[in-house]
């Protein structure tokens, strides 16, 4: 039975029974020392051999060691992660995989015996662990298996050592597999200044620990051990890490970005970052032979996507260019490696930053190629002014203006910071006191002010759209997910708007065309009941007038002699109109039944449900998804909405009365 | 590269040009194989390893060593070339000029003349060409070995494959993918030394890299080799100066275009820099 609740406490020079345990046991104990001044690892045969008081500082491009002077110069293993992995244990640079005879026409193969010596790997970090458990899946993990490999790693024992000293490098805690160690290892320890907080992981590690005869840890030395973590925690906070939310879907929208060729301007394409990986894979079967061809011995060795000869047909190369196997390496990485796998390649042990000779960092790289949000001036993130249902700033109306007979623009101004970084397609909760609160989409944001375009349909909006030009109205906002304009990043825009469905769209245009260059061809329809409801008129033409962007506006009817556009439901506009859905995003706003038809209609021409965007109304009454109000499915529109993508609404879109 | 018959011998001719003969006496540290590829391989003519020699052929492989230096070698490489089914180029010299390539550059720095009369007692003997330039840029050529010296290794692995009649294993692969698959630690990230390797070809499984020294460059750049990039990387965060950049990439292979990109681009080997020039035309005045 293993006890996963107490914890032993090793001291300091305990440590070496417990090598010499290991030993006895007729392993070869791997762990950190000292050689060509790097802290690697290699056999060792006691606590002597072991990087006692020196630790390492490691920065893109550079690693140095040295002496530890911050007091805790007594400490074995602080430091943060080696120059190569345990892969060079588990899975060597180059193995003998078969050996082949030939005499004549006659052929004779052998067998290569996998007799690997049983390991002992001492002081694995988290992240470490995760990636040998990722190459259990992947060469392990069948319907193949790699017999060497799984030699190795059956036999392997480890002992995990807790992560005290994350390097500038290192971004374990972004990618989840660090830095406390949480599973995967016979023994874990954890070092303070006088020893090691120890917990068994295994039966064999259970077994092992009893033998030393140890004493309980104290309640004061499982605390410290417990800090340990939290301080390597957040000393990794500190420093940049990489966005993990929807970064796969993010990288493959990002195939043909620029930012492929600005990264292989800079990379050698000498493979150090995918040799030193714990986790990449890649090897090429050697043969070698005597000069009659009568015995070859075939090896396994380590290869990369990095090299030319990688991805070397008869007819010619698949990868040419530097940039396209930085492409193909950071992509396996950080997205098809999730669909081939079920995780992300990269453990964020920081290896492939630190030991690149020209200090290409992957956490930059996918900034500048996957940003999270769309490179655009003075977009900040969105920060609600309150999280209080009760409470609201004060704003002053700048003006007000009718845009058709029921339709009004409110230009509000003296607005709390916040609410002028907010992004397209957030809304604001406007509260005029003795008024029920409403959720008004922001039409356009400007300079320390923002336009409210609003529809009067009670007498709430009766009264904010009569409100004359000074007067106070409270506010709370903006709230809400808008737009994710990052979709379309690299892709033609086709954007689609119904009635009063057109103002949250208008701050998405306002923004693509600040940042035009990310995006392909973009395109507007607009749909209104008459020429009379059609709204920003004159935008709309001044619109129309550019070369970058083409618009076109169908009515569902007009009186005959008042208008020379088209007529008939908005989908007839792009029915006619050819899309290429594969690189298409789109944005529809507009009555629930139109974006309906609208999304099905564009599904019909190729765009994935995850790139048709939908921004769902129902009734808030908070907006921070407090109230209950907004409902529908699994989501709370104000919070997780308004915008969905197609994708995430999935049935709950024509369900009547959801 | 056509294979040769196998039921005749194949005629093999070691030669030399402008070189040090470091490259040849790789076929004699083969060892005991040797007596092996003395089955398949007839030597008819290695003027470094014996006496009997056959110096205008025919070979089924001629391996040549050494630039073309001179008038006289530039006549005697084409007339080899007809004499040979398969040319194979072996070492820095014959497959990018080598050292003495450097020269081209003399330019800055007095012309050929001036390196000549300050070099040599008589140079009245001395009859040489302004550049020492690869075979390649004379005569076809089939296959290179590459180092300074090559190696034995690489060397067996060619002969085996062509006697087999399968392609040799020859990669492109940086230096960095042997430092590696060694062990060994990177000695430009841990110790800030400026190290060729990431844009040179391997071959000599880090040799260089295992002495705790950078990689000088002597296989010569490798396929996509970005030398820039590196070159930047070295004045940047290694505190090279332009002068010392160039230095480094001004080796044994300093005359591959690559490597001579980058020495242009910071200015031309010391020593015949255009700031030198410049100089030297002060001093004068």
């Amino acid at each position: 039975m293993i006890d996963l609740t107490t914890r032993a406490w090793i001291a300091r020079e305990d440590l070496d029974r417990l090598i010499a345990l290991l030993r006895e046991d007729g392993r070869k104990v791997v762990g950190p020392t000292v050689r060509d001044s790097a802290i690697v690892y290699d056999e060792v045969g006691s606590t002597a051999d072991l990087p006692t008081g020196i630790t390492d500082e490691q920065a893109p491009g550079r690693y140095r060691i040295s002496k530890d002077s911050d007091g805790s110069a007594g400490k074995s293993f602080d430091f943060a992660s080696s120059p190569t992995s345990w892969k060079s244990f588990t899975f060597p640079s180059k193995v003998p995989i078969a050996k082949a005879l030939r005499d004549g026409d006659r052929l004779a193969y052998e067998e290569v015996s996998h007799d690997s010596p049983r390991m002992a790997f001492l002081g694995v970090r988290a992240c470490d662990i995760a990636a040998m458990e990722i190459h259990d899946d992947v060469l392990a993990g069948g319907p193949y298996i790699d017999e060497d490999y799984a030699d190795r790693r059956g036999k392997a024992f480890i002992v995990a050592v807790g992560c005290a000293r994350p390097s500038g490098t290192c971004f374990c805690a972004s990618m989840g597999t660090g830095p406390e160690v949480s599973s995967g290892f016979d023994i874990a320890l954890v070092e303070l200044d006088d020893g090691y907080v120890a917990k068994a992981g295994s039966e064999a590690g259970q077994k092992l620990l009893d033998r030393l005869g140890l004493e309980e840890a104290s309640s004061v030395q499982m605390h410290a051990a417990a800090g340990i973590g939290v301080e390597a925690r957040a000393r990794m906070a500190e420093q940049l890490g990489v966005a993990t939310e929807g970064l796969r879907d993010r990288l493959m929208a990002q195939l043909e970005s620029t930012g492929w060729d600005e990264i292989g301007e800079r990379c050698l394409a000498c493979t150090n970052c995918t040799m030193v990986c714990p986790t990449c894979f890649c090897t090429d079967v050697t043969q070698t032979s005597d000069l009659f061809g009568t015995e070859t011995v075939s090896e396994r060795q380590w290869a990369s996507c990095f090299t030319l000869d990688f991805a070397r047909v008869a007819h010619g190369n698949f990868r040419p260019e530097v940039k396209d196997r930085y492409r193909q390496w950071l992509t396996h990485k950080f997205s098809t490696w999730v669909d081939q796998f079920g995780s992300y390649g990269c453990v964020g042990c920081g290896r492939c930053i630190t030991w690149c000779p020209v200090g290409i960092d992957v956490r930059k790289s996918l900034q500048q190629v996957a940003p999270v949000k769309p490179p655009m001036a003075g977009t900040l993130k969105p920060v609600p002014v309150s999280a209080n249902p009760g409470s609201y700033s004060i704003a002053t109306v700048g003006d007000v203006w009718p845009e058709t007979k029921n339709v009004y623009t409110l230009l509000l101004k003296d607005l709390p910071e916040a609410v002028c970084c907010g992004t397209p397609g957030q809304f604001l909760m406007l509260d005029l006191p003795g008024f029920s609160a409403v959720p008004i989409s922001i039409s356009r944001y400007r300079e320390g002010e923002i336009f409210l375009t609003i529809r009067t349909e009670g007498a709430t909006t009766r009264a904010i759209t009569s409100l004359e030009p000074g007067s106070q109205i409270g506010l709370r906002g903006p709230v809400g997910k808008g737009w994710p304009l990052a979709e379309a990043f690299g892709r033609d825009v086709v954007i689609v708007a119904g009635g009063i469905g057109l103002p949250p769209l208008r701050p998405l245009v306002d923004e693509i065309f600040k940042s035009r260059g990310h995006f392909g061809r973009v395109r507007l329809f607009y749909g209104a009941r008459t020429p009379k409801d059609l709204l920003f008129t004159e935008e709309l033409k001044a619109w129309a007038a550019r070369d970058d962007i083409s618009i076109g506006v169908t009515v569902d009817r007009a009186k005959v002699g008042t208008w020379s556009g088209a007529v008939g439901v908005v989908t007839h506009l792009f029915d006619r109109e050819p899309i290429d859905g594969s690189h298409t995003t789109a944005y529809i706003c507009g009555p629930e039944r139109m974006m309906s038809a609208v999304a099905n209609s564009l599904a019909g021409q190729g765009i994935l449900p995850e790139r048709l965007f939908l921004s769902m109304e129902r009734q808030m009454q908070c907006g921070i998804g407090l109230c209950g109000h907004c409902q529908m499915g699994k989501n709370f529109v104000c919070k997780d909405g308004p915008v969905f993508s197609r994708r995430e609404l999935g049935e709950m879109l024509d369900v009547e009365g959801l | 590269m056509p294979v040769p018959d196998r039921d005749e011998p194949t005629r093999v001719g070691v030669v030399k040009f402008a070189s040090c003969d470091g490259c040849q006496l790789a076929f004699l540290d083969i060892g005991p194989a040797l007596l092996d590829i003395g089955v398949i391989y007839q030597i008819v003519e290695f003027g470094e390893a014996s006496s009997n020699r056959s110096p205008d052929g025919p070979f089924d492989i001629l391996f040549v060593e050494g630039s073309i230096s001179t008038d006289e070698q530039a006549h005697h490489i084409r007339h080899l070339r007809d004499r040979a089914a398969v040319l194979i180029t072996i070492g820095a010299c014959a497959t990018t000029g080598g050292i003495q390539a450097l020269r081209a550059w003399a330019g800055n720095d007095g012309g050929i003349e001036g390196f000549i009369d300050a070099v040599y007692a008589t140079p009245e003997y001395v009859d040489t060409l302004a550049t020492a330039k690869p075979v390649a840029d004379y005569v076809d050529v089939d296959a290179e070995l590459r180092g300074c010296p090559i190696d034995t290794g690489q060397l067996v692995e060619l002969l085996t494959a062509t006697a087999i009649g399968r392609r040799p294993q020859l990669p492109s692969e940086a230096v960095c993918v042997q430092c590696k698959r060694a062990g060994k630690i990177c000695v430009m990230v841990s110790r800030g030394e400026p190290c060729l390797g990431p844009i040179i070809s391997g071959g000599c499984n880090a040799l260089c890299p295992g002495m705790a020294r950078g990689c000088y460059g002597c296989f010569g750049p490798r396929e996509s080799a970005n030398g820039l990039s590196l070159a930047d990387w070295y004045g940047e965060s290694l505190g090279l100066s332009d002068e010392q950049v160039a230095a480094r990439f001004a080796g044994f292979t300093g005359w591959a275009p690559e490597m001579r990109e980058v020495i242009e681009a910071k200015g031309g080997p010391p020593g015949m820099r255009a700031d030198d020039a410049a100089d030297a035309e002060g001093g004068a005045a």
